[in-house]
């Protein structure tokens, strides 16, 4: 069942990208979400799979929708680019082969007992700095952004 | 199973960079930039699963609300960048800017 749900997923995701106009291409993507959200529920995180169907999915459809209003119902003509498809899939293996070599340890990391847990010091203060620097760094971003579109504005 | 489960998400993150790097119209971008982040939160939710880390679903939640965040932020920008410059894909806007 958790293989078929997640094949689904890969085949509307890939759909998504494929499709050539933009309102199937956006219910690809919609049903790849609820699908996912439906694969949480069947792994035991209903609130989880709930948030994601309800929340998570509405409000990109919605979103989405609005994107489409820009765009078009066609998206515009794009070059295929064999050589970044031939990356991701290098990094597929990449990262695959990592895990796969690893995957004992982690199991054993993860299952092994840790006294006094402080959810926030355990896991988030050993990655304020990298917090920071992409914060810093979609601020920067943003306000580089409007600037040229300040300058557009002015011409 | 948390094997298969897991290389099932490295798939869906490798499609996600794929259509991310890609580089066409700014509503497949942000297409590519959600089925990233929701690779993300299936590794999450697998772990959180299989080795009992519940401690991901909070983690979870969060890159949720970053992502739900950065599509509308990102379709703001997309939307005043295409009333102003008229402009449909990342590389269109580039170019303006370098006007």
């Amino acid at each position: 069942m958790n293989i078929a749900l997640l094949s689904i997923v890969i085949m509307l995701a890939i759909g998504s990208l494929m499709i050539k106009k933009s309102v199937p291409a956006i219910i690809s993507f919609i049903l790849m979400m609820f699908v996912l959200g439906l694969f949480y529920i069947h792994l035991d995180a209903k609130m989880l799979g709930l948030f994601q169907i309800f929340i998570y999915t509405g409000g990109i459809m919605v979103l989405m929708l609005f994107g489409v209003t820009i765009v078009g119902l066609e998206f515009p003509k794009f070059k295929t680019k064999p050589l970044n498809a031939l990356g991701s899939l290098l990094f597929f293996v990449l990262i695959s082969t990592l895990f796969l070599r690893s995957a004992d340890t982690l199991q054993k990391v993860a299952t092994s007992k840790v006294e006094d847990i402080n959810l926030f010091s355990a896991f988030y203060s050993d990655y304020l700095l990298i917090f920071a620097l992409i914060a810093s760094s979609l601020l920067y971003a943003t306000v580089k952004m409007s600037s040229v579109l300040k300058q557009k504005r002015s011409k | 199973m948390f094997e298969t489960e897991m290389l099932f998400a490295f798939g869906l993150f490798s499609l996600g960079l794929y259509g991310v790097s890609s580089k066409r119209d700014f509503l497949r971008l942000f297409f590519s930039l959600e089925i990233l982040l929701n690779a993300v939160i299936l590794m999450l939710g697998i772990t959180a699963h299989y080795l009992g880390m519940t401690q991901n679903i909070v983690l979870a939640y969060m890159v949720m609300i970053l992502a739900t965040l950065e599509a509308a932020l990102g379709l703001l920008i997309f939307a005043a960048a295409n009333k102003i410059a008229k402009v449909v894909t990342p590389d269109e806007l580039q170019g303006e800017a370098h006007e």
